[in-house]
């Protein structure tokens, strides 16, 4: 067993945060619209190219996670209103339909601003000995960040009427309508969230890992496994499965090689599809 | 018999006269496009392909291998073009993808016509692509470094005038092993170019008396890379780390947080830092030692010929970075896009190659062919060895201070043929 098993631990549940944010974004977007998103990871990855670009023009990486996310939500509308709605309800299409939009975000971002990768510095800087290595202190921030900001999310999604038109135009669209719910427009929001949640996880994320146009392609597999090991469109379970995922995958990777580690959160996301087809914990599901 | 029916077997074709005839159109077809494709090439313009990755991964890399394939187009046909004949450069897109690389390859060769291909420098494309150019018996330069191109996988159709990681690992590993320290940790992606970074510096630091750890792969997706750094050895006294693009960032990021600099000497090949600056890595590589295969700064490789092709590529002369742009060259793999024109060039001119049928000329022409220090050969004089197909070229080792590359030991080709015994003889194969 590694000596720092603890440590690699502590990072699983670290990353698995921030990629719990991201993920919920996803689920959000698939538990309401039924869209399977394959896009989301390049808006994360859109969320790291706008966080460097803002905070070096700013010189504020506080200001770039205030008003990324800001920009996410006006984009997600955006797309929802000209790429998703025409698609909407019908599944197989969305695959096609975002898989197109992923290409064209990637390739709009390479003309940009460049295929080369970049480095973000993280805002808090210093390590803090964490059971035998030098721990970042900014991911811990980044993670407490990530786990307020879960907090925030389901507050608002049972606390608000807002929060309550989404669970509503989610468990019964028809019902929700006759009642009143503007459930188009409800809709819209949701994927306009979801977007800026994945552009959220991108600023957080981009003083860890790096900024580039394929960022994003990397990314999207884990939170998929996160969203079918959680259950199709169970918020809570998505966030269990992704902490769960990145804990057990640092573990793994602690003793065994990374392909080792890989092939067994694979398996393990396998077995859950065959014992449990709807996920961990699907009882919560809609 | 009936005059219809005398008529009707008459015009039956039974199935062994419809296989005769089709064999004889298909031979008959393939002897005229032959014979066209000839024509066409004897007085024509020389198509020459470029398979880059314009696309994909390593998209930062490709730009600039464009970028000089397209230079060195320029300046050949502005001074006459080869043996007269213009030279025609047709690019294709490998998306960084080995399947698309292949297909591409095809595309370059049977739809677009070229004669020749100046080729990837993804190692898993190159090595995909080679038994594509040997079927179609296609002259390919590979860019990438994955020592098989050359070696057990190299055909009489592959070259290579950069170094591989044989090559790299006979310039830098001596020097780092005296220098930097005795017990090494390994640290690559988890695919061909580490694996072979990985085999061929544990054969020569073990051979020198050096202590080599189990190496650490990281997979290609990793984002966060805590997990594997956390599994370096404390006792390891040279960190040697093969990554390429967003890994390189995520890699020297990471590392310096955890503060791995403070006891270990960071070493690395020209890879882990091409087509970045230092500058851009906010400090997390200051200190790392790098084997460059080409200076970035001018000051170190100081005349005409490279001062000329900077200005030619549109650089400056410190970090390698475009003129009015952020990008910076890849400049240790790229200028071999450049140079392999010129070696066609010179090849086809001394062979007296007119058409596809005069290819063994070319090839032979290739095989130890001396090249100068010139404006086609800007990064300096260098061979195209005989046996291996492989450049024998001057390497130089740098290191990261200040956020400039700056050299602080030329490895030259007369001392790194020394380390680089040739281990394959390609030049026996038959064409």
């Amino acid at each position: 067993m590694s000596e720092y098993v603890f440590a690699l631990a502590v990072n699983g549940l670290v990353w698995g945060l921030i990629i719990a944010l991201i993920a919920l974004g996803l689920s959000i977007i698939f538990g309401l619209l039924d869209i399977i998103n394959v896009a989301h990871g390049d808006f994360f990855m859109l969320g790291t190219v706008g966080g460097l670009v803002v905070a070096v023009g700013t010189g504020s990486f506080w200001l770039a996670l205030l008003v990324v996310p800001i920009v996410g939500l006006l984009l997600g509308a955006v797309i929802e209103r000209l790429v998703i709605r025409p698609t909407l309800r019908q599944a197989s299409l969305t695959i096609v339909t975002t898989f197109g939009l992923s290409i064209i975000v990637q390739e709009m971002v390479r003309a940009t601003y460049g295929p080369q990768p970049r480095r973000m510095a993280a805002p808090i800087e210093g390590t803090v000995p964490v059971f035998g290595i030098d721990y970042e202190i900014y991911r811990i921030a980044a993670a407490a960040f990530a786990a307020v900001c879960l907090i925030v999310f389901f507050l608002f999604l049972n606390r608000t009427r807002l929060g309550t038109w989404i669970r509503a135009a989610r468990h019964d669209p028809e019902t929700a309508t006759a009642l009143g719910v503007p459930v188009t427009r409800v809709c819209a929001f949701t994927f306009a969230l979801g977007t800026a949640m994945a552009l959220l996880g991108g600023v957080i994320a981009a003083p860890i890992t790096t900024v580039e146009f394929r960022t994003g392609v990397d990314i999207l597999p884990f939170c998929f496994m996160a969203v079918i090991i959680g259950g199709l469109g169970n918020l809570q379970g998505t966030v269990a499965a992704a902490i769960m995922l990145a804990v057990l995958e640092g573990l793994m990777t602690s003793v065994l090689e990374p392909t080792s580690a890989r092939i067994l959160s694979l398996g393990f996301m396998c077995a859950v599809l065959l014992v449990r087809p709807h996920g961990l914990f699907a009882g919560a599901t809609r | 018999m009936s005059k219809l029916e005398h008529a009707r077997n008459r015009t039956r074709i039974d199935r062994r006269s419809f296989l005769g005839t089709a064999l004889a159109g298909g031979a008959a077809y393939v002897a005229l496009a032959r014979d066209m494709s000839a024509f066409a090439q004897a007085g024509g313009p020389i198509v020459i392909g470029h398979h880059c990755e314009l696309t994909g991964g390593f998209a930062s890399w490709g730009y600039w291998h464009n970028k000089c394939a397209l230079a060195a187009a320029k300046v050949i046909n502005e001074g006459g073009g080869i043996a007269g004949r213009k030279l025609e450069l047709v690019t294709e897109d490998t998306e960084s993808n080995p399947a698309a690389g292949a297909r591409k390859l095809r595309s370059l060769i049977q739809r677009n016509g070229a004669a020749f291909v100046t080729g990837s420098v993804h190692s898993g494309i190159m090595l995909a692509s080679i038994p594509v150019a040997t079927e179609l018996k296609t002259v390919y330069f590979s860019t990438g470094e994955a020592t098989e191109a050359t070696g057990e996988k190299g055909t009489r159709y592959s070259f290579r005038t950069g170094t591989d990681t044989y090559g790299l690992a006979a310039a830098g590993a001596p020097w780092a092993y005296q220098n930097l320290g005795k017990r090494w940790t390994i640290i690559s992606p988890d695919y061909a170019w580490g694996h072979s970074h990985f085999k061929e510096h544990k054969a020569i630091i073990e051979k020198l008396g050096g202590k080599v750890n189990d190496p650490i792969f990281v997979p290609l997706d990793a984002k966060d890379l805590i997990p594997y750094l956390a599994k370096i050895p404390q006792d390891t006294e040279v960190l040697f780390s093969v990554f390429f693009g967003a890994l390189s960032v995520a890699f020297y990021t990471q590392a310096k947080s955890m503060g791995l600099e403070r006891t270990m000497k960071m070493y690395s090949v020209s890879g882990t830092i091409e087509a970045i600056a230092p500058a851009d890595l906010k400090g997390a590589a200051e200190g790392v030692y790098i084997v460059e295969n080409f200076p970035r700064m001018v000051k170190y490789k100081d005349d005409e010929f490279h001062r000329q092709f900077v200005k030619l590529i549109g650089t400056d002369d410190v970090h390698a970075r475009e003129v009015g742009s952020e990008r910076v060259n890849a400049k240790s793999h790229s200028w071999q896009s450049y140079e392999n024109l010129f070696a066609l060039k010179k090849a086809i001119e001394a062979s007296g190659w007119k058409a596809k049928k005069d290819d063994q000329g070319v090839i032979e022409a290739l095989e130890g062919l001396q090249m100068e220090n010139s404006l086609g050969f800007p990064q300096g004089a260098k061979t195209l060895r005989k046996e291996d197909h492989s450049g024998i070229i001057d390497c130089y080792i740098s290191r990261v201070q200040n956020d400039e590359l700056h050299v602080i030991k030329k490895v030259s080709k007369e001392e790194l043929v020394t380390h680089l015994p040739p281990r394959f003889d390609l030049s026996r194969q038959a064409v």
